[in-house]
């Protein structure tokens, strides 16, 4: 099984964007599922939406 | 709340309390769980109390009056706690106390104090002995006494079940943090086991027990746990390859002795050949022959005999096949395809069953399964549950238990989860004119979320660019390809030296990646020969997805934000 990274493509001559980013599409619909209220990582997840924390707020 | 509940106060166990054995669990002080031996050496205690003269016996030693005090022995009863009479199968507890209806819940009927007569005694008053024993085995072990425990149970518990167990156990003086389900559980031990953060997974858990077999399908995200399917078996599990045993030497028994009753028409008889079925079973899981051996089996006759594993095998295939299809169909109700699956978790006591073992391992080619006969590393699928209880309990142990009540609250734990993996567009090195979809985030994975990977630029390094995608997985058949030279490399410790019979194909299946949709572009310029780009992907609660993506070492970079939909 190939582990290794594939590069990533050449930019194409005409591609042009504001700020060198552009949106195309959009994301799939999601599925609610419940997650398991068990273990180190969900205490973590539980932790941030309690306090609205974003990851990197949640880690200082 | 009594002051025993205050976390300052506490000690907490981890309690694995199944239909036919049970266990009891702690974290050492370096965090790392062990399974506790109670008095006797056990730790897998047999979930069964028996009465001679007043004198309660729990474990092994209740376990031997299946054979002499059977009326007084009650076994098998884990699961009828919070059900209805109307609703229990009573066949497990054919040759122990019989449940009967009492009100709208169940009892036992057994000479449980030295007096002559039978007490009705109810299952939720056998559960609260049963659990008041093993925590008394934890603080004999522990020097402090016990009171709350995390406990495993099945995911088909209902709510009037848990609740009748939570009870049960306050009523033993140990006070439940939280029931946690037992697939999950295991999930846990496995993962706490490595200390490092868990790699994303799809586990498939297998627990073959005694009385039941439950699977369940795991999406493992981050250490995050999402239930994705599961089922639940009566039929097939421990009890059944007993019974195949009971079968074959009452059988032997017969043709040696000719004159002799049938053991499986006396009750006592039976007792004592399926005892010892169930001690060559267990044998044949390590050794390639075990012997029977009982004395005065029937019509005063001893017994001794010997069985090889593979006559057990042809005689347990067809249950072996069962649960073969059983996991394949729980795989199929998760929407997923074998080669979706990346674990094989192997639980229950059933699970040392070397044939189990490896059949999972030909079902699933590219899981790692983890169970003793396929895996050195593999932990006592017997201690699982257990194990996992108690990493939980010491996780939490410091909390309220009405924090640890919200935290279970849906409000909490119902959680958005992608719907189709989220990734990047990258030039493969065969197929030239179509790009590969590289995925950073799983399907199934819950928001939010964040990960990150390092992709190498083409050749000369300039311009590239960061192709955010959707991608699906499809799984292809693909002819094999003879290999004109044999593989010398990639012979690595574990792996399993007795590479099963299994007939070469004409075609093997291949996992593959397929673009679906582009969601956004970003362009990164003037990138150095050789030179790495890092793609970082947050996506929030609300799925409005943040790209960041620079070069290595370099600065700047570009950002942008995929709003949520
Ligand atoms: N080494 C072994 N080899 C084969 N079978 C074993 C082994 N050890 C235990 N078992 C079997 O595992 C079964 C018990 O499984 P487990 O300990 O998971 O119990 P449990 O969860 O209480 O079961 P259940 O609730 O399904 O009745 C028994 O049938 C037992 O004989
Ligand atoms: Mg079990």
């Amino acid at each position: 099984m190939a582990t290794k990274v594939l590069p990533l493509p050449v930019l194409p001559a005409d591609w042009t964007a504001p700020k060198d980013f552009k949106v195309v599409g959009a994301l799939s619909k999601p599925v609610t599922r419940e997650i398991e209220a068990v273990g180190p990582h969900f205490l973590a997840h539980a932790r941030r939406k309690r306090y609205k924390r974003t990851f990197s707020e949640d880690e200082r | 709340m009594s002051a025993d509940g205050e976390p300052s106060s506490r000690v907490a166990i981890g309690i694995a309390f199944g239909n036919s054995y049970s266990s009891i669990a702690h974290t050492t002080g370096e965090g790392k769980a062990e399974v506790i031996a109670n008095e006797e050496g056990d730790r897998q205690i047999p979930s069964i109390l028996a009465y001679v003269d007043g004198e309660e016996l729990q474990g092994t030693q209740a376990k031997a009056q299946l054979v002499r005090n059977p009326k007084n022995t009650v076994a098998y009863f884990r699961d009828f706690l919070g059900q209805e009479f109307k609703s229990i199968d009573p066949s497990p507890c054919h040759q122990s106390a019989h449940p009967i209806q009492s009100g709208n819940s169940i009892a036992f009927s057994i000479r449980d104090t030295e007096a002559e007569e039978s007490n009705n005694t109810s299952v939720s008053e056998i559960a609260t002995r049963h659990i008041r024993v093993l925590a008394a085995s934890a603080a004999d072990f522990l020097g402090k006494s016990i009171n709350s425990a995390v406990i495993t149970v099945p995911t088909n518990f209902s709510d009037a079940q848990k609740e009748a167990l939570s009870k049960a156990s306050a009523d033993a003086g140990v006070e439940v943090l939280q029931l946690i389900s037992e697939p999950v559980a295991a999930v846990l031990a496995y993962d706490a086991r490595t200390g490092t953060d868990p790699s994303d997974k799809t586990v498939v858990v297998a627990d073959i027990g005694g009385t039941r077999t439950d699977i369940a399908v795991v999406a493992s995200r981050g250490g995050i746990y999402t239930i994705l399917a599961t089922a639940h078996d009566y039929e097939y599990s421990g009890t059944q390859l007993d019974k195949v045993l009971v079968e074959y030497f009452a059988k032997e028994f017969l043709k040696k002795n000719k004159s002799a009753e049938d053991p499986r028409n006396n009750a006592r008889s039976l007792a004592k050949l399926t005892l010892e079925s169930e001690a060559v079973k267990k044998a044949l899981s390590l050794g390639g022959s075990a012997n029977f051996s009982v004395e005065s089996l029937s019509s005063g006759i001893d017994f001794t005999a010997t069985i090889n594993r593979t006559r057990y095998e042809l005689l347990a295939g067809k249950i072996f096949a069962a649960i073969s299809r059983l996991v394949l169909s729980v795989v199929a109700k998760a929407g997923l395809d074998p080669l979706d699956i990346s674990d094989v978790i192997m639980s229950g006591g059933s699970s040392h069953t070397p044939r189990l073992a490896r059949n999972m391992q030909s079902t699933f080619s590219s899981a790692a399964v983890h169970a003793p006969a396929t895996s050195t590393e593999a932990l006592n699928p017997s201690e699982l549950a257990a194990r996992g209880a108690a990493i939980q309990a010491s996780l939490i142990s410091d909390f309220d238990v009405e924090d640890v009540r919200e935290s279970c609250h849906p409000v909490v734990t119902a959680t958005a989860h992608l719907s189709t993996a989220l990734g990047l567009l990258c030039i493969s090195a065969d197929e030239k004119s179509h790009g590969v979809f590289v995925p950073l985030v799983e399907a199934e994975t819950p928001v939010p979320v964040r990960r990150s990977k390092i992709f190498p630029v083409p050749g000369a390094g300039g311009d590239v660019i960061v192709k955010l995608c959707e991608g699906t997985s499809e799984v292809i058949s693909k002819p094999v390809e003879k290999k004109t030279k044999p593989e010398t490399n990639g012979d690595d410790d574990d792996s399993d030296d007795d590479d099963d019979s299994e007939e070469e194909e004409e075609e093997i299946k291949e996992k593959k990646w397929k673009h679906k949709a582009t969601i956004a572009e970003a362009a990164i310029r003037g990138v150095k020969k050789g030179a790495k780009i890092e793609v970082q992907l947050n996506i929030g609660p609300d799925l409005a997805v943040t790209m960041v993506a620079r070069e290595v070492g370099g600065k700047g970079g570009v950002r942008g934000v995929v709003p949520a939909s």
